[in-house]
């Protein structure tokens, strides 16, 4: 299971105001401390106005990569902005997002398989999230025919199968890993992703439904996620998740991050 | 009975709420003693998610239990008088943009402070948002965007009702995840809020009541 640090991201406002003033020592911090709790990649959002983007992302990109040597994720759906930010990435950074939505393969997809960047792709077009398994899973093969056409091999490929807020789709998870499990069975060699706590969005005690759903979609196959490091209470059901479906052999992580003190003792 | 209408949509209980309307409606009440009972169990309902007691699916089911009791008094009401004394507002989620929650909430909180509101949905293009100036006759606009790529959509929405002459018959205002001054400057908006009480308190000093 690895984890793509989202705490980089333009539509959060501290994360904002620290951007349009040039706050580096702010963000870095912010990357660094993703970086020590385990992320594999560091969501990159600029969040700005459309004709600003590039160059704040080019910041952004120099500014973390300062910090930490690990590979970003570059999150826009603006192709200038995306274009900028590979040119500016020391490591090949992955891309975050395409769709089965045409302008942004035509615009998106060369821009990755040039680089040999790893993809995102949604399970949606246009802009409607498709409420069925049957309408997802059409739309990712969709996807994927453009995505080996363009020469990216499905190993670098990362279908999030879109989560929807159970505060307003009670169905929401289980479609997700019915969606999850179809594209599997289809695509061995694919990975997947989520946006973790959108699925609690509207709800109390939200700590609590994030990890149950991360819990769940691991079982069924979801090997990584867009959400924060430094939550303690996820990374330890990460852990006991992994301890559970025999990923750890000997036990060794589980007992490691016991003694790190990842778990809180009663 | 009102008040045991009140009490029962204000308390989520969905099935007991639809009876007691169609009751109501058997026993010869006024459609508007019916919908003024709705309006103040929206207002508990208001409040309490305000408050942190309720929260989205509650707010969600009880625009559900209005939608229904809205049907079945349906009839009753197309010979009373006119809803939404505190005048009308034409809301929507701008073009290229779908999240519906937050303009949802707008829309219930308004509904429950008495506007009559008209939602033209989600991903709105921009001549229906001037057609429905035309032809509703709001006297606030609200739109609503989640995206980045909203505040385009906002600017281009707002120029599209300025070209078609309609701009000074209405007032605007924007609402959504990260909008804030400088958008609204950008956008050339009138106001911008923060949240649903916001979009409510926007309104009533615009029109009024």
């Amino acid at each position: 299971m690895k984890i793509i640090g989202e705490k980089i991201n333009g539509t959060r406002q501290r994360v904002k105001s620290a951007i349009s003033a040039r706050n580096a020592v702010f963000l870095q911090d912010l990357a660094r401390k993703q970086a020590e709790a385990g992320a594999s990649w560091l969501d990159i959002n600029a969040g700005t106005l459309p004709e600003r983007e590039p160059e704040d992302m080019v910041w952004l990109v120099e500014t973390v990569q300062e910090a930490v040597d690990i590979p970003l994720c570059l999150d826009s759906t603006n192709p200038a902005a995306l274009e900028a930010g590979i040119r500016a990435a020391k490591l090949t950074p992955m891309i975050n997002s395409i769709s089965g939505e045409a302008s942004r393969l035509e615009e998106i997809l060369p821009l990755a398989a040039g680089a040999g960047c790893p993809v995102i792709a949604l399970a949606m077009d246009h802009i409607q999230i498709p409420e069925t398994c049957g309408e997802r899973f059409a739309i990712v093969q969709k996807v994927v025919s453009a995505t080996r056409s363009s020469g990216i091999p499905d190993q670098q490929i990362y279908i999030d199968p879109l989560v929807m807020a159970l505060s307003t789709n009670i169905e929401s998870v289980n479609v997700f890993i019915e969606t999850l499990k179809a594209v599997r069975a289809e695509y061995p060699d694919i990975h997947f992703t989520a946006g973790l706590s959108n699925i609690s969005f509207g709800l109390p005690a939200r700590s609590y439904i994030n990890r149950t759903f991360l819990t769940l979609a691991m079982v069924a196959g979801l090997d990584t996620a867009i959400m924060d490091p430094l939550d303690r209470e996820l990374q330890a059901a990460i852990l006991t998740t992994q301890l559970v479906l025999g990923r750890d052999d000997y036990c060794l992580n589980f007992t490691q991050a016991y003694r790190d003190g990842v778990f809180s003792d009663r | 009975m009102s008040k045991k209408l009140i009490n029962a949509i204000a308390d989520m209980k969905e099935k007991e709420a639809v009876s007691i309307v169609e009751e109501m409606v058997k026993n010869g009440s006024s459609p508007m003693a019916i919908l003024d009972a709705v309006r103040e169990a929206m207002d508990i309902v208001g409040r309490r998610y305000e408050k942190g007691i309720y929260f989205l699916p509650e707010l969600i089911l009880a625009g559900e239990m209005m939608k229904k009791i809205n049907g079945i008094i349906k009839p009753e009401m197309e010979a009373a008088a006119p809803k939404g004394g505190r005048g009308k507002i034409l809301m929507g989620t701008i073009k290229g943009d779908i999240h519906n929650i937050g303009k949802d909430i707008v829309t219930f909180m308004l509904e429950a402070h008495g506007f009559e509101v008209l939602d033209l949905g989600v991903d709105v293009p921009f001549e229906k948002f001037t057609e429905a100036i035309r032809d509703f006759k709001p006297n606030v606009v609200g739109l609503s965007g989640f995206l980045t790529l909203a505040f385009d959509a906002m600017k281009e929405t707002i120029t599209a009702i300025k070209n078609a002459g309609l701009r000074d018959n209405v007032k605007i205002m924007i609402g959504g995840g990260q909008i804030d001054e400088k958008v609204k400057t950008y956008t050339a908006a009138d106001a911008f809020g923060k949240d649903a009480m916001a979009a409510v308190t926007l309104a009533k000093n615009w029109i009024g009541g």
